[in-house]
């Protein structure tokens, strides 16, 4: 710890009361580290964050101030109304109380943001009334607000009235902006304060910790306003005084009297919120009977359920968990996750309705470490039996643990929407809040939002914003260097600074996909609640790693597209075959499906479809569950990173071929902890593992090496074990050089691996879908349609391989399709949500319509917005009825009926239109697969490269004839780009996958071919590759050296010029 | 607000219209002291300084604006604005 007021030997003056971060969220340009840690240079002892309307980064700016010896003061700058309109006022907390009532003057702020109805749109101004602040006045230090909007300028009433409320702890706030009109307002407030019989304090009104994030202010409000920064002179400060000074400077500009103020408010303001926040969660021990007992009984009856008594390895496991968690006083914890659990099952029942063949699968699914606990797999949080699975429990608990452990559920996406809402209202609203999470400036966001306030073109800005590269907008001057045109001129060289200083700064708060945490004090005494942006939930201000350091227990109830497809597919073999099938007892060793698996031909397979996944699948051939548990945690960055990848697919191949082959390891300490994968860390848990064996860690200390990996920002933290690592090693007769190589190894590992318990419930769920994939084509395709968003093909892709498969997919129909996918005679027919523009609504009001019995009839009846029947009919809908261009002439010239305003729709008059339809040309092939594309985003019928083959070069190979080509021979491959992959972790390199009439070929594209095309790579959904043909074992990729376009090509051969645009296009992978 | 910069691109606008520009600052002979603040200006002594404001903007222009600001009294009674940026200029408030 750095202490900032030792440097200086006495205690400055001055503290600053009023300084805001970039959680202000666009009106403060540094991050709070970066103001905690300027305060403490500058010679502060205290320093107070107060930031608009929210406490979102106070909790990180404590940690860091504590850590750089300044003496956190939490507080907050209120909006509240008045009969002139908004002001604003500065809250200090003195005491606990005091930052309770700040998060409920801040929930209340906020309460009114997203009225019943309009939740997800554009939030109201926030703002609390004069009332709520009267109310909540104990324990808070009220400072009469800033020198622009502060109460005392804007309503001289109101200030009076909060002054009388917070009786001995108002103060008129005087600053110094160096606006206009400064002596006179200060001297007004100065009278005011007089009249009023309160005093004066002093304050700087800091947005900047640094004077090079002034710009970058300026670019903020504009950026706040929607506007550029010639139109907003009026919102913006007009010079660059809000930046934080050294004490002595500051005090030097305002009143003495004010400035030795700010010493007595800041000795009053006492509260540590990183130490007094008083968290608990409900642990049940309010109840009749202890919580451990609860448990153990629940434990003891599913036990009877699940294992034979007899079952001495289980029984022994159960009793030496419960100890544990006894020990741990963990029992409640484990209580309130299973009640969480059975709100979801009532969930799952309303959602699936009664008598659901889907009433066999349990509500959600554990992943995370969890699933390595019997106790979780008893009270049904997992359903991975970890006796049977051989998992280990150490990295969930452990008896040196000094945070609650993390429970991670995931469910369907219906049931988990109920379950968010249910949760809420089971824990009361004050109660219970999703985590927040902020989105944070990368290069996209920086180009446009900067740009855009520098008044650059929308065009160029748009053309950068396309082509740039990475999440990192510290390169987006490095990237424009590579954009043809002239970029100079100060406005370009502004934009060259503002993206590099924008670069990582929170703009605005959303929510975390699933994260919930629950409190049986109220949670609004804790942190401020606001509502989220979706009906029913609500959101604390704090994130996942604030809400962390504040001791939160965090539930994560995670929405997962595999599980809602799983669902819908049980349910539609139920249907349309009457079998209901219990996944829980679908044999695990089904050589058929191994078969597929070995061959990569995993397309829609849950977790094991990607590019790299069936590159690696075709070399490390799983045999079984096992296998496949490593396979799922194999390809991930930290395995990758911690180059681990290759020599575990060595191994394994070394293995198959002699069963006797022991595989090397840096120590023979190791040899143990890596055994399952073949010397190398493949699992987070081995990181704990190998920390204990090699350099005698205990569990706690792995854990905590562990956790440091795990959390942004953590360099530094991560670098703290090191010594003790190595030091540790030396104690196991391990030479230092070797110490250090294992550690670099560990922490290449970094966070981004699974646990071995995660990738077992992630490798039954890949197992059963890639059963269900085998055994029910149809239905599994069916439920990935229905499921979309999600995976890593789209649509298109899905539905050609399961043709190639022999599925039939029939296209939308008015009259036989329903709103989503569904099965017509064992083949899959496009539901009528799937065109583009139709929304689930319409769908329905459409499918609810059938049978129409002609076009006439549907455009009287069908109670859907404008532009919908065009839509169906453009997508092939209505062909049934006659060609596509006549239809749209005819519905041109229909009556249609309107709605009448109850939500009734008044019928047209069934009139004929009397015009004829004029002669239109029918469509091409190609115009009815384009229309097919750009309407629904697939196409059942012809492939483009079937149609564009006759008019390539015989010399052009097809995917199967690639397959046979020998390696090293000089190919040209033509195909349509499904998927590209950037990964962080190779190097530039961009893997692509091209799709033709007859299958999928790889792409390897290394980095001065990317540059050289990057724009036919990153846009152009017709391709020809050329290059040399590589064959390693079985993988084929195709090295590319030339690649271009064919949409010239397809547009002469298609007379249409909106080729390239109609095709889906490629999804896209990793950086960008 | 910031006040009228007199540049070119302004004058040659102004001469267009056959206007003249208001507001137009004019230079100023000004004597500071050690801080910046005047202490002659045009021959005349400041009497008070009433008041010291700043003004940075169009940073991301070709024609940047940084200003210290002055309201004063000058000895003669008279109300005074002057403006440092770069060189001193008179400027009616």
């Amino acid at each position: 710890m750095v202490h900032a007021a030792g440097l200086t030997g006495r205690r400055p003056g001055y503290v600053e009361l009023h300084a805001h971060s970039a959680y202000s969220f666009l009106d403060g340009a540094s991050l709070p580290e970066e103001l905690a840690a300027r305060a403490a240079e500058l010679g502060y002892d205290a320093f107070a964050l107060t930031d608009h309307d929210g406490v979102s980064g106070s909790l990180e700016f404590a940690h860091a101030a504590n850590h750089f010896g300044v003496r956190p003061i939490t507080g907050a700058e209120v909006t509240v109304e008045t009969g002139h309109g908004p002001a604003h006022v500065t809250l200090l907390c003195e005491s606990q109380r005091g930052y309770a009532n700040l998060c409920r003057v801040l929930t209340h702020v906020h309460a009114g943001t997203r009225p019943p109805g309009r939740e997800s749109r554009e939030p109201l101004p926030a703002a609390t009334t004069l009332e709520t602040l009267e109310r909540h006045a104990e324990g808070l230090v009220c400072l009469s607000g800033c020198a622009r909007h502060g109460l005392a300028v804007v309503d001289a009433n109101a200030a009076a009235r909060l002054a009388r409320a917070f009786a001995g702890a108002f103060y008129v706030e005087l600053q110094r902006p160096y606006a206009r009109g400064d002596a006179r307002r200060n001297a007004t407030l100065a009278e005011l304060a007089a009249t009023l019989r309160v005093p004066t304090v002093a304050t700087g009104d800091v947005h900047a910790h640094h004077p090079r994030r002034l710009r970058l202010q300026d670019a903020l409000v504009a950026i706040r306003c929607r506007t550029s920064l010639d139109g907003c002179e009026r919102e913006r400060r007009g010079n660059h005084e809000s930046v934080l000074l050294d004490p002595a400077t500051t005090a030097e500009r305002l009143p003495p009297d004010a400035v030795a103020r700010t010493r007595e408010v800041a000795d009053r303001c006492a509260f540590d919120l990183t130490q007094e926040l008083g968290y608990r969660y409900p642990d049940f021990s309010d109840g009749a009977d202890p919580a451990d007992a609860r448990l153990r009984r629940l434990c003891e009856q599913r036990f009877a359920e699940r294992y034979r008594p007899s079952n001495a390895a289980a029984r022994a496991r159960l009793d030496e968990e419960l100890a544990l968690i006894g020990r741990l006083g963990l029992a409640g914890f484990f209580l309130l996750h299973w009640e969480v659990l059975e709100l979801a099952r009532e969930c799952a029942l309303e959602v699936r309705g009664p008598g659901s063949p889907r009433h066999a699968l349990p509500p959600g699914r554990g992943r995370g470490s969890s699933v390595g606990s019997v106790v979780c797999y008893l009270t049904g949080l997992s359903h991975v039996d970890p006796v049977e699975a051989g998992l280990s429990l150490g990295r969930f608990i452990n008896d040196e643990m000094a945070a609650v452990p993390d429970v991670d559920l995931d469910f369907p996406r219906d049931i988990r929407e109920k379950l968010i809402v249910r949760v809420t209202e089971r824990y009361g609203r004050e109660h219970a809040a999703l985590v927040a999470s902020f989105a944070t400036y990368r290069s996209r966001g920086a180009i446009r939002d900067v740009g855009k306030a520098l008044g650059l073109p929308a065009a160029e800005l748009e053309r950068l914003a396309r082509v740039t590269d990475g999440w990192d907008a510290t390169r987006v001057a490095e990237e424009l260097e590579r954009v043809p045109g002239r970029h100079d001129g100060p406005r370009w060289a502004a934009f060259r600074e503002l993206t590099r200083e924008i670069a990582g700064l929170p703009r605005h708060i959303s929510q975390h996909p699933g994260g919930m945490v629950v409190s049986s004090r109220p949670l609004v005494d804790l942190v401020p609640v606001q509502p989220a942006a979706m009906a029913g939930r609500q959101i604390c201000q704090w994130d996942k790693d604030s809400c962390g350091d504040a001791g939160f227990l965090k539930i994560d109830l995670l929405g997962l597209g595999m599980l809602s497809a799983v669902e819908d597919c049980v349910d539609r073999i139920a249907r349309e075959r009457g079998e209901t099938i219990d996944l829980s007892r679908v044999p695990l060793d089904d050589p058929a499906v191994y078969a597929e698996i070995q061959a990569a031909d995993t397309v829609g397979v849950f977790q094991i479809e990607s590019r790299a996944q069936m590159q690696s699948l075709l070399r490390t051939r799983p045999e079984n569950l096992d296998d496949l548990t490593v396979q799922v945690a194999l390809v991930r960055p930290g395995p990758i990173q911690g180059k681990a990848v290759h020599p575990y697919i060595e191994h394994r191949q070394r293995r198959r071929e002699d069963p006797a082959f022991e595989p090397p390891v840096e120590h023979e300490s190791l040899r143990e902890a890596l055994r399952d994968t073949l010397g190398v860390v493949v699992f987070q848990d081995q990181v704990l593992d190998v920390a204990m064996a090699s350099a005698g860690f205990s569990i706690g200390e792995a854990e905590g090496l562990r956790r440091a990996m795990s959390r942004k920002r953590s360099e530094e933290a991560i670098e703290a074990y090191r010594p003790r690592f190595v030091e540790g090693c030396r104690a196991n007769a391990i030479d230092e050089q070797t110490a250090n190589a294992i550690y670099d190894k560990l922490v290449g590992f970094a966070g981004f691996g699974f646990p071995k318990s995660h990738a077992a419930a992630f490798a039954l769920l890949a197992y059963q879908s890639a059963w269900l994939r085998r055994t029910y084509p149809a239905e599994f395709l069916c439920a990935l349609l229905n499921a979309q968003p999600m995976g890593f093909y789209p649509p298109a892709s899905l539905v050609r391989d399961a043709q190639r498969r022999g599925v039939e997919v029939l296209p939308p129909h008015v009259n036989r399709s329903e709103a989503a996918c569904s099965l017509e005679e064992g083949a899959v027919r496009i539901g009528l949500g799937f065109v583009q523009s139709v929304g689930e609504a319409d769908a329905e009001a459409v499918a609810g319509g059938q049978p129409y019995t002609d076009l006439g009839d549907l455009a009287r009846r069908a109670a859907t917005r404008s532009g919908v029947l065009e839509a169906l009919v453009s997508a092939g809908a209505c062909d049934e009825w006659g060609p596509r261009r006549q239809l749209l002439w005819r519905l041109g010239v229909t009556a249609r009926g309107r709605p009448a305003g109850d939500g009734n729709r008044q019928l047209a008059l069934p009139l004929e239109p009397t015009a004829e339809v004029p002669e239109l040309p029918e469509q091409t092939e190609w115009e009815r697969m384009l229309a097919d594309y750009r309407h629904t985003s697939v196409s059942v019928g012809v492939h483009p490269l079937e149609l564009l083959r006759p008019h390539l070069a015989a010399s052009v190979l097809t995917t199967v004839e690639l397959a046979g080509a020998p390696h090293g021979a000089r190919v040209e491959l033509a195909g349509l780009a499904v998927a590209r992959q950037r990964p962080a972790t190779a190097n530039g390199v961009v893997f692509m996958l091209l799709e033709d009439e007859h299958g999928q070929a790889n792409l390897i594209v290394a980095p001065p071919v990317y540059e050289r095309h990057r724009g036919l790579v990153r846009g152009e959904p017709l391709l020809l590759a050329a290059g040399r043909l590589e064959r390693r074992d079985r993988n084929v990729n195709l090295v590319v050296d030339r690649l271009e376009s064919l949409g010239p090509l397809a547009r002469r051969a298609a007379s249409e010029a909106e080729v390239t645009r109609a095709l889906p296009k490629a999804h896209h992978f990793g950086h960008r | 607000m910031v006040a009228h910069t007199g540049s070119a691109r302004s004058a040659r606008a102004a001469r267009r219209l056959n206007a003249r520009p208001l507001n137009q600052p004019r230079p100023a002979l000004v004597e500071a002291h050690a801080d910046g603040t005047p202490r002659r200006i045009n021959r005349r002594q400041v009497a008070v300084l009433r008041e010291e404001w700043r003004v940075v903007d169009r940073w991301w222009t070709e024609e940047p604006v940084a200003r210290r600001y002055f309201d004063v009294v000058l000895e003669t009674g008279e109300n005074a604005v002057v403006y440092h940026d770069g060189a001193w200029f008179t400027q009616r408030a």
